[in-house]
């Protein structure tokens, strides 16, 4: 046993990293795809999220039907939760789950056919929301069913491609990355079916359920993808190991353990159970545990390689990542307390910490993971000086959105406890909301640029014939 | 299950992993719905008409729940909009649109604080017309600008400068059904 642990230590603190001698070209072609095609999608949420926000401090702008803002605003959040962010994750992990097992995606074929799936579920969601079918406001999960069904069965796919190609590796040992990538193919399937089965979802039942899912759609799916494609990313791109294989690991049993627990802080001061409400916000706060592990370990990874920051045009990216992580949570974590919630709760600040979390957090994750391990597959580079352009511009856009988003939500909150007019909340927030659009549009250049950029990465022609998975087995 | 098996057998932490999430499932989610599901509605509630539940099927198309809330806490500053939402007043809406972001007022009693189902006609053509700092969107799309009103048509007073010189605005069934689906969103009484 003894023995066991020690040649773990060793042999996991470096697993897969020495990079393998080939890369199956059936595998990095399917994984561009999906970066591929995430990367359209962001432009079409980009757009969407725009228009929400112009709307906000110029409602006659575009006053069609079709683009309305209470049509405009799920159309965004789901392209970029499910068409993007998911998409890209997803095509990283494939890659991640291939290469730290030392075998070629299991089967690139039914993951090109989840591809296609999740495309025609996107494509369908965004129609139908812009044509008014929903089932109402219930964030996420306002798409009608049979595009649920459609979505739930590429996740299923996609999770069943990434379970073989880990039961097909070469190493005995399972690196982290997997756990937590396989963790949220589990996670992901079992949240999804339990938000849209209706039968303990009348009344209230529904409000639970929305705050379950709402909430663990970003911890167990979004975090879980992030921080698995971080921890193979960023050894690999330092050429070191993980600061502590132990403390991923404990990240991601207490992930588990605490995070379902929290999504009634949606709903603090409702009808809700109030034991449902306190269990929330005691476990926002053990929240601490896995976030800070997992920042401070990937962070302390760095330790003493800022060189290789300065150098990489995609370590840059992580940085700023996984600080976002932690400060996101932390925020998050604060927002729950009763106190807190009683001046920020219905207020933009929650708009802010979402956009914190999803984009200083997850997005930056997945635009480091793109830079630093597209160009060494497909052999093209981006220019460095687009890359900087599109660093910085997302970076001053976030910052810009977040902080106007911010304030305006606190303006809002001071406005709604000082007992004035409802009207005070508006005119007040209003000049904010115009800052929110100039980060925006800062950040959609940089998606601009990011586009551009993956243009540029685009695989060369392969010509020859993707060996089977037997035949490119590459030895450990 | 020794540490060091998990680390070599993926079935056994997929295994766990699911199992576990499972079960917090259950727990956080599922037992807790049941249990709020189980609540009948309150005998107080008035029923809603199938024009009102038609000017629901209005308020969700128009995602109306992204800015408006429906869910009065028992907070001094969500005084104004009602009392205190209880578990009952829920119980036969599906679903009930308690809402995240209050960019807009709660709507939970507006057909008790708001009950000219005028004003809410002309607020729903151009919300500036009678709240000019409002960022409302214009639902002008549930409205016919006619040279003259026809007979059972329903004017809209809307005040000059907000609509079409020489133009009457008329009514359109959806504007129509969803005013008087605000109209119906009125707290049960009930005895505190």
């Amino acid at each position: 046993m003894t023995i066991d642990r020690l040649a773990i230590r060793t042999r996991m603190r470096d697993p897969g990293l020495t990079a393998a001698p080939s890369v199956d070209p059936a595998t990095v072609r399917v994984m561009f795809e999906y970066v591929a095609w995430a990367t359209a999608w962001l432009l079409v949420g980009t757009t969407a999220g725009l228009i929400a926000s112009i709307k906000l401090h110029w409602p006659e702008f575009l006053p069609f039907a079709w683009l309305s803002f209470g049509r405009v605003r799920p159309t965004h959040t789901n392209v970029v939760l499910l068409g993007w962010s998911s998409l890209v994750m997803v095509g990283l992990a494939l890659y991640v789950v291939s290469r730290t097992s030392r075998v070629p995606l299991w089967s690139p074929r039914l993951a090109r056919i989840a591809l296609g799936l999740w495309n025609l579920a996107v494509l369908g969601g965004v129609v139908t929301l812009l044509a008014g079918v929903n089932r109402g406001p219930q964030e996420y999960r306002e798409w009608v069913w049979p595009l649920a069904v459609i979505l739930a069965a590429a996740v299923l796919i996609d999770g069943y491609v990434a379970y073989r190609t880990v039961a097909a590796r070469t190493l005995r040992e399972v690196y982290v990355s997997n756990w937590y990538i396989l963790g949220a193919f589990c996670y992901l399937p079992i949240l999804y079916v339990t938000s849209y089965l209706p039968f303990y979802q009348g009344g209230l039942g529904n409000v639970v359920v929305q705050g379950y899912y709402m909430h663990n759609a970003m911890g167990m799916w979004f975090t879980q993808l992030a921080l698995g494609v971080s921890y193979y990313a960023i050894p690999r791109l330092l050429g070191r190991p993980v600061y502590s294989y132990a403390l991923g690991v404990l990240g991601f049993w207490t992930n588990l353990l605490f995070y379902p627990l929290i999504g009634a802080h949606h709903f603090i001061f409702s009808p809700e159970a109030w034991w449902l409400q306190s269990t929330a916000i005691l476990f926002s706060v053990g929240m601490m545990v896995p976030v800070w592990a997992g920042t401070g370990n990937l962070l302390l990874t760095f330790k003493g390689s800022s060189g290789a920051v300065r150098r990489s045009y995609a370590l840059p990216f992580f940085v700023v990542g996984l600080i976002g992580y932690g400060l996101s949570s932390t925020q998050g974590t604060i927002e729950a307390f009763r106190t807190a919630n009683i001046y920020l709760h219905f207020t933009n600040f929650t708009v802010g910490h979402s956009h914190a979390a999803m984009y200083g957090f997850i997005v930056f994750i997945a635009w480091g993971a793109v830079y630093g391990l597209v160009p060494r597959l497909t052999g093209r580079e981006p220019s460095p000086l687009a890359v900087g352009v599109h660093f910085w511009l997302a970076l001053v856009g976030i910052l810009t959105y977040v902080i106007a988003i911010s304030v305006a939500g606190v303006l809002q909150g001071m406005a709604w406890v000082a007992g004035q007019s409802f009207i005070v909340s508006v005119t007040e927030a209003e000049p904010m909301w115009l800052w929110r659009t100039i980060g925006g549009l800062l950040m959609a250049g940089s998606h601009v640029v990011f586009a551009a950029n993956v243009w540029a990465m685009r695989p060369q022609r392969v010509i020859a014939p993707a060996p089977s998975p037997q035949a490119a087995r590459v030895p450990a | 299950m020794s540490f060091g098996g998990l680390h070599t057998d993926h079935r056994a932490i997929v295994a766990v992993a699911a199992i576990v999430f499972f079960v917090l499932t259950l727990v956080m989610a599922v037992l807790p719905g049941l249990r709020e599901q189980a609540i009948p509605a309150s005998a107080a509630a008035p029923p809603r008409g199938s024009e009102a539940e038609r000017g629901r099927q209005v308020y969700m198309r128009e995602g109306c729940g992204f800015c408006h809330t429906q869910f009065v806490r028992d907070l001094p500053m969500d005084r104004p909009f009602g009392r205190p939402s209880r578990h009952d007043d829920y119980a036969l809406e599906d679903p009930p649109m308690l809402g995240t972001q209050r960019t807009g007022p709660d709507l939970a009693d507006v057909g008790t604080r708001q009950p000219s189902e005028t004003w809410h006609l002309i607020h729903l053509y151009d919300p500036r017309a009678v709240v000019p700092q409002s960022v409302m969107p214009a639902y002008r799309w549930y409205f016919a600008e006619k040279d003259q009103a026809g007979s059972g048509d329903v004017v809209v007073p809307v005040p000059a400068g907000h609509a079409p010189r020489g133009k009457v605005i008329v009514a359109g069934p959806d504007a129509k059904a969803l005013v008087g689906y605000l109209l119906s969103l009125k707290q049960a009484k009930v005895s505190p």
